[in-house]
């Protein structure tokens, strides 16, 4: 009897020692998905970024290093190809070859798929043998490997006998709720909306730098329960904390906080070609924002690091054009903001006609970006003083986003986060003239247009020569910034909160990759 | 009192279809669900397929009369979230609300009776000057406040109860229940004290007043007179006539219990159908809405239907 109790006893504090290991994180959104190919969010990318692989992966710093691939060099000017990694197994066991690149590019690229952008600059895929695939590009297109990091590779035999070749968008298929990568953690159980348990991959190809044995995320919505929960040590990690919240936290013990800067650039736009203004009293009355002079006077007026002090309380750092400085590409001889300057902004006004300022409509979201409704009304105090009466409207995102496509704005605002880590980015989706049918300037609302920056734009995507590559984005840069066709303010701030027994990396594309997650 | 039937059950329909009519016309302001569907980096090609796809393209005259017509054949569409058909997330997310409102009712009914009865016997006592005051606070405090404050107490300073979630579940075959596991049964407390909160101050304010009034009757003086024990007269005698108000009220409370669950279950994380209408609010997640909507108002015109009838039963003066 006493030899069953103490038996009892010992499976009972085993049991307990194993759920103590368990690491938990929580975040505000459920990864819609756990295909890697049907949502193109960042929720589902770096949940899944834990599970699934790509033929790069990136290092704590962002860099690129070799993953699924172990090398990868351009094909001349037609193209990239990469020699594949042997020896790969997926979770299932079966074996990790070319065909699973080429089945998964053609998933990837399939209309039901929302990653198809990625590989909108290739002709064709080949497999040369079973560990080298090549990659046709119709031009050359030398950042075509920091494109598709996050392009994840699933097992060609997997998918096609559980019926999901094609991604599902609106209705379920087996990769929804299912994982089948070659990654670090494989999934063990899936409960939309309520946890996702992952465990290590005892065959991962690489070593593991973790000491997790189990880890379970929770989605919280209510940043003050995520908060509450992280103090009381339900959860070990949560992200994002609350900026009201980083002072108290940090108070305490038990729990740090950590701080690092995202890749997502804050800025406002403008109606740049609309004939007049659309809201306020002057609705009606000639558009001065076609005036590059306004725009500058705007950029001017607004005090940039009054509003990263006051509102974001230090966690944002000003920025001069559309790209963090982390990021490929970022212009480091045009680094300087225009000064805060409201004598300048004035003498621009006048110069342009505007001595006595003007009233119009500015259209904000108010729970998109961090503390977005309290920096536009910021801003519009900001504005009246060089005489510009705002007319603030602001709106959940889901309301937002067709109003800016309806072009229901005089002056906007808006965040960007460029998914290849490069300042190529901003410029096809919001500096060129709007194209559709080139599938450029899709988030150009303001409809900025600049005829030697739509010349520049090829010659970037083309250009091999890093030297020559950088002088044609800082050509580009230098036209935004004359032209003021956006007012870039600051990055935003990333804002995780963790148990203090807790080490971890910060990526700047705000991935959480429990790969470098030590529990001490 | 057949046709009476029928005349209050066509009623019924009506106002089911009125309300599913307005929601569906409400829709379009809530928001596009596309741009939660797609990426960044979609076309205007993409959007437009999407669009036609999910029959966002037509008016919300045709949108609500397909959801109709599903609805009739018990479909009731797939989530724009999940992916997942709208009736399985349902069923799957509606024992935890269920469970949630039974505990909260019962938290109400209970304590708001037994300090109903208490304030009013004591009417004058310092103890009962005190509930009343607590009381208004706690009425007049939001209830997300309410939740956020018990959280910080509970689960920050003491570290007795948890602060978000089911704790464990047990799975009864469709079934999860929390009442099976002490992790569950904790879980439970501060949501249902939250949730029932308001319920309960309501309660034991109406039992008070009733109880005063029922207090004052003769037929209390008589029995005082006949020397019978102030138990016999404030529990046997007086609180059985306080009752039947109470028991009306209760059952209309049930039905807003469980819909206005929805802010007490997102300051819980608490995972049932109040937390996933508001998800699904969020991102604009149409079917899901609409069924969440259409159930709750199912509810509420059951439930006064009910009462209707059993109204007329008790009452032979309706029957004409």
């Amino acid at each position: 009897m006493r030899k069953t109790l103490a038996a009892t006893a010992l499976a009972l504090l085993s049991v307990q020692g194993v759920s103590a290991e368990t690491f938990r994180w929580a975040g505000t959104t459920d990864p819609q998905t756990m295909d890697p190919h049907a949502v193109n969010s960042a929720p589902v990318l770096g949940f899944l970024n834990n599970v699934y692989e790509g033929l790069m992966r990136r290092n704590q710093q962002m860099q690129i290093e070799p993953a699924l691939a172990t090398s990868w060099e351009p094909i001349g000017s037609d193209g990239w190809r990469f020699h594949l990694r042997k020896d790969v197994k997926f979770h299932n066991g079966s074996d990790f070859t070319a065909e699973d690149v080429v089945f998964s590019y053609e998933r990837a690229t399939r209309p039901e798929s929302d990653v198809s952008s990625w590989f909108a600059s290739v002709s064709s895929i080949k497999a040369v043998d079973d560990y080298t695939v090549e990659f046709y590009t119709a031009a050359p297109n030398p950042i075509f490997p920091d494109t598709i990091t996050n392009f994840m590779i699933m097992d060609k035999g997997w998918t096609e006998t559980n019926n999901s070749a094609v991604p599902a968008k609106d209705a379920e298929n087996f990769a929804t709720r299912n994982t089948n990568g070659t990654g670090a953690f494989k999934v063990v159980e899936r409960q939309p909306d309520l946890k996702t348990v992952i465990e290590p991959f005892g065959a991962w190809w690489d070593e593991a730098t973790h000491n997790i044995t189990s880890a379970e995320y929770t989605p919280i919505q209510n940043p003050a329960t995520a908060v509450a929960a992280l103090l009381s040590g339900e959860v070990d990690m949560i992200n994002p904390v609350p900026t009201q919240d980083v002072a108290r936290l940090s108070s305490s013990p038990d729990v740090k906080v950590l701080e690092d800067i995202e890749a997502r650039v804050i800025m406002f736009g403008f109606a740049n070609q609309a004939e007049t203004l659309k809201y306020s009293a002057d609705a009606g009355k000639p558009n001065p924002f076609k005036d590059a002079r306004v725009r500058q006077a705007v950029n001017h007026a607004i005090n940039v690091d009054a509003i990263v002090q006051t509102i974001m309380r230090g966690s944002a750092q000003p920025v001069s054009q559309l790209v963090s400085p982390a990021m490929r590409g970022y212009s480091e001889a045009l680094a300087d903001r225009p000064a805060y300057d409201l004598d300048k902004a004035r003498a621009l006004l006048a110069e342009a006609g505007y001595a006595d300022g003007f009233s119009f409509g500015m259209r904000c979201p108010n729970n998109r970006y961090i503390n977005d409704e309290a920096v536009c009304q910021a801003a519009v105090g900001m504005l009246a003083q060089i005489g510009l009466d705002v007319e603030l409207e602001t709106m959940p995102v889901s309301n937002y986003w067709p109003e800016l496509r309806a072009q229901n704005f005089d002056m906007y605002m808006l965040g960007w986060s460029p998914g290849s880590f490069d300042a190529e980015h901003p410029i096809r989706f919001l500096v060129t003239t709007p194209n559709p049918e080139k599938k450029l300037g899709s988030w150009n609302f303001g409809a900025f247009s600049n005829a030697r920056v739509d010349e520049l734009l090829p010659q970037i995507q083309s250009e091999i020569d890093d030297e020559k590559r950088q002088a044609l984005l800082d050509e580009s840069t230098k036209i935004l910034q004359d032209e003021a066709g956006y007012v870039p303010m600051y990055v935003q701030a990333l804002l995780w909160g963790a148990r203090s027994n807790v080490d971890l990396t910060q990526r700047a594309d705000n991935f959480f990759m429990l790969r470098w997650v030590t529990v001490n | 009192m057949f046709s009476f039937l029928i005349r209050r059950v066509l009623q019924a329909g009506l106002v089911l279809l009125i309300v599913g009519f307005v929601a569906f016309s409400m829709f379009n302001f809530v928001g596009d669900p596309i741009d939660n569907m797609l990426g960044t980096e979609r076309t205007q090609a993409d959007i437009d397929r999407l669009r036609a796809q999910l029959g966002l393209d037509q008016t919300f005259v045709v949108q609500y009369w397909k959801f109709l017509a599903n609805a009739v054949d018990g479909n009731l569409g797939v989530s724009y979230r999940q992916g997942r058909p709208v009736a399985e997330i349902i069923a799957e997310r509606a024992p935890a609300t269920l469970e949630l409102a039974t505990v909260s009712a019962l938290f109400a009914v209970g304590v708001g009776v037994l300090l109903g009865i208490y304030t009013a016997i004591r009417r004058d006592g310092l103890v009962s000057h005190i509930i009343m005051s607590v009381s208004l606070i706690g009425v007049s405090l939001p209830t997300f406040l309410i939740g956020i404050l018990l959280i910080y107490l509970f689960s920050v300073e003491l570290d007795w109860l948890p602060s978000f979630g089911r704790g464990e579940v047990t799975d009864l075959g469709g079934w999860t229940t929390g009442f099976l596991t002490s992790s569950g049964l904790k879980a439970l407390i501060l949501p249902g004290i939250t949730l029932g909160l308001f319920q309960m101050t309501l309660i034991m304010r109406l039992v008070r007043s009733e109880m005063l009034e029922v207090l004052r009757q003769d037929y209390i003086r008589f029995a005082r007179a006949r020397g019978l024990s102030e138990k016999a007269i404030n529990f046997r005698h007086a609180l059985k006539n306080t009752l039947v108000p109470v028991i009306t009220v209760t059952g209309l409370q049930l039905g807003s219990i469980i819909a206005f669950a929805i802010i007490t279950e997102s300051v819980f994380q608490w995972p049932g159908v109040g937390l996933l209408f508001i998800n699904a609010v969020q991102f604009v997640d149409i079917p899901v809405m609409a069924a969440y909507l259409m159930l709750i108002s199912v509810m509420f015109v059951t439930i006064n239907l009910i009462v209707d009838i059993l109204y007329v039963a008790i009452d032979p003066r309706l029957r004409s």
